[in-house]
């Protein structure tokens, strides 16, 4: 070991610039290749529930096995080129979009600084443009007459292991938000891109168990949580305990039932964990209230679709559960809880996967008469969209005063918004039931909205430094309205937000809680007959 | 001209060398440099602010104290990407480089560079706290992690299957191993 001398080591640290490492890349993006150690990528797929899946009708899932990404050995089928190769010229031939998507890209950069996980890391495969050349350069070499015969110099590459485990890396930093498809001239949809990512990836066993276990879990039992008909149905009804103690009005919901007007879903964490939990009880609480004629479906138990981020068959079959219980059940319509992607799948894929679901009505709110044409295809109505229109027509009494302990901001969350345009019923809703909220940023909210930062099944711990790194662009926001207003409530309208923003906040802006707009909306709802303690928390409070 | 004025004299261009040097260490810095959106840019951003508020307080020898603020809105974002602890931390120490590069290049200031010392010693306090900062960072990093496992999230992934686990149990039962529900 070098003696180090005092002097010339004191003269370093203030005359060297060397304390810095310049991270100025020196190769071309090309040859960088993608470097796995944890924290920066999410757990594999359990080979028993690659299995199970596999062995499911409608769906393929091969190649389960255990395999580590931080092995230089990926076990790899010895075919897995021919296998992606196959499935790339497969995807071409059936989806037109993504072959456009392949071609029309001009490489502009108006989305390169548009991508929440870009502006948290610096890295430019992070720049939306360059994560589709990691597919779009394969694409050049093999399916372009330019790329085969100049390769390279055409911006084509080789299908390698190495370009294998990057797709790995980069499909699972993108939370398919598509923050920036709304900056692209083109309208090239980067989300469709990595969905397209993902998919070949799973033809060689390459996928995440965060992703899979629920969609597995949904596909068993129909809920991500793996809960039992029985189980669901309990903490539905431990909810209708807990309501009745704080509020004197005793709820009781109905399962399964045939013959009901309207069957609810929603994500099976808010039937089950914090702090979606509260959101549910607003729920139950408002189809009291206006003595709603619904169901709750113990099959049906997930408005989450995870199958949007594994392969497009899965969401297929995934969804059509849902459509498939409301015939079974006879109802006249769907009601949707808070979710965000399940909108997504609603809105962009329900009609040409298993739709038009034309055994059901075209929703009309037996309170107001209102009509919802949105959803004339679908038959599915956002819970916002209803309460809305409820609030509008003077169907519901609330009072503000109760929630006087919420100081809010809004998150759109990333699928109502720019998937379903759902922007003003939720500020709407707001107005009515807080005395006080105040926007983040404009080019922070709307269809400008930041994402969490952990969508597409990110949300695991084990990738907490990463969903921290890309959840800052909309924590940085949320921390400018609480230094300038104090607000102490992060409001939002999916489930995923409620779980990831928790952890976003607990990180950057400690202080601010994260609940669904529907919570507040139970917080704030007079109903008749009630005998309501002081609720100083709202429904949170503990009695 | 005694210090603190050649310090002020200089602000801009220690605090455009410092600030330069700091997003160099990102791979892709260019857009970190260029956008003065806020919320567009809140690495950039949140560095060039932070950077240059620190700046100020050492200049005129504020209280260490005074550090804290501008130190986190730093340090909590270096925290969470991907650079080793010391990486982290390392733009604090990179201002007493900065302010020698620009004082000597600066004709009026040159003889001013022995009295740097105490300038030096408040720097190296602020790296100090820079390093608390991060170990704090990192450890709510951490019980953030565990807070999200504790909440029942974990049996998204890690539950068993009910029936499955009544036929273990029952199986765990039964003498010879196996039960009704094997046979069925």
């Amino acid at each position: 070991m070098a003696v180090i001398k005092k002097d010339a080591l004191a003269r370093s640290v203030v005359e060297d610039p060397t304390l810095m490492t310049g991270s100025m890349p020196d190769k071309d993006w090309m040859d960088i290749p993608a470097v796995f150690k944890p924290g920066n990528y999410a757990y594999t797929t359990k080979p028993e529930k690659l299995e199970y899946l596999n062995s499911q009708q409608g769906v393929s899932f091969p190649n389960a096995r255990a395999w580590n990404p931080e092995d230089e050995d990926w076990k790899l089928p010895a075919n897995w080129k021919e296998i992606i190769l196959k499935g790339l010229a497969d995807r071409l031939d059936r989806f037109r979009s993504l072959k456009i998507f392949m071609d029309c890209c001009v490489r502009c950069g108006a989305c390169a600084d548009k991508c929440h996980f870009f502006l948290g890391t610096g890295d430019p495969k992070n720049m939306p443009v360059l994560r589709a050349e990691l597919l779009r350069s394969v694409y050049r070499k093999e399916f372009t007459l330019a790329g085969k015969l100049l390769g390279k110099m055409a911006g084509g590459r080789e299908m390698t292991v190495s370009v294998l485990k990057e797709w790995f890396m980069y499909a699972y930093q993108c939370t398919e938000c598509r923050r920036c498809s709304v900056f692209c001239p083109y309208g090239i949809d980067t989300a469709e891109i990595t969905m397209m990512l993902r998919e070949l990836l799973h033809l060689v066993g390459c996928g995440i168990n965060w992703a899979m276990e629920p969609v597995s879990n949904s596909n068993r039992t129909g809920n991500h949580m793996g809960l039992t008909p029985q189980a669901f149905k309990g903490n539905v009804e431990f909810l209708c305990e807990d309501l009745e103690n704080l509020t004197g009005v005793k709820v009781n919901p109905t399962f399964n039932r045939k013959g009901a007007e309207v069957l609810f879903i929603t994500p099976s964490a808010d039937v089950f964990a914090e702090p979606g939990l509260f959101t549910c009880m607003g729920y139950l609480l408002l189809f009291e209230a206006i003595g709603l004629d619904y169901t709750w479906s113990t099959y049906a138990s997930e408005g989450g679709n995870f199958g949007l981020f594994t392969s497009n068959e899965m969401m297929k079959k995934l969804n059509g559960k849902m459509y498939t219980e409301a015939k079974r059940l006879g109802v006249k319509w769907i009601l949707g809880g808070e979710c965000g992607h399940m909108w997504r799948v609603i809105h962009q894929y329900m009609d040409t996967m298993n739709g038009p679901a034309d055994f059901l009505e075209v929703p009309k709110s037996p309170l107001t008469g209102t009509v919802f044409e949105n959803a004339a295809s679908t038959k599915m109505v956002h819970i916002s969209e209803f309460t809305a229109d409820l609030i509008k027509n003077g169907k519901i009494k609330l009072d503000k005063s109760r929630n006087a302990h919420i100081k809010a901001t809004f998150h759109d969350s990333c699928n109502p918004a720019r998937a379903m345009g759902m922007l003003e019923e939720p500020r709407y809703i707001l107005n009515n039931v807080l005395d006080e909220w105040h926007e983040m940023p404009k080019n922070t909210i709307r269809e400008k909205t930041f994402c969490c930062g952990s969508g597409t099944a990110l949300n695991t711990e084990e990738i907490m430094e990463l969903r921290m790194r890309s959840g800052l662009p909309r924590a940085n926001a949320v921390k400018h309205v609480y230094d300038k207003h104090g607000i102490n409530t992060l409001a939002c309208v999916c489930a995923i937000d409620r779980a990831t923003l928790s952890a976003l906040m607990n990180y950057w802006v400690p202080g601010v809680q994260v609940a669904g707009v529907s919570e507040l909306v139970g917080n704030a709802l007079v109903i008749e007959g009630e005998n309501r303690q002081e609720l100083t928390e709202g429904l949170r409070t503990l009695v | 001209m005694n210090l603190s004025e050649a310090l002020k004299r200089n602000e801009e261009k220690i605090l455009a060398l410092w600030t330069e040097r700091t997003l160099d260490t990102y791979e892709s810095s260019s857009f970190f440099k260029k956008s003065q959106d806020r919320f567009a840019n809140p690495v950039g951003m949140n560095i060039r602010e932070g950077l240059a508020k620190l700046f100020r307080l050492l200049a005129e020898g504020a209280a260490a104290q005074a550090f804290a603020e501008p130190l986190d809105q730093i340090i909590r974002i270096r925290a969470v990407q991907q650079f080793t602890p010391s990486q982290a931390v390392a733009p604090v120490l990179d201002l007493k480089w900065a302010v020698r590069q620009i004082l000597s290049a600066d004709k009026d200031c040159r003889e001013l560079l022995p009295e740097l010392a105490p300038f030096d010693r408040d720097a190296d306090r602020a790296a100090l706290q820079a390093f608390d900062l991060y170990m704090d960072c990192r450890e709510r990093l951490h019980k953030t992690r565990i807070r999200e496992l504790k909440s029942g999230s974990y049996i998204l992934t890690d539950s068993a299957c009910a029936s499955a686990l009544i036929r273990d149990n029952l199986r765990e039962l039964s003498p010879t191993g196996g039960c009704a529900a094997d046979k069925a």
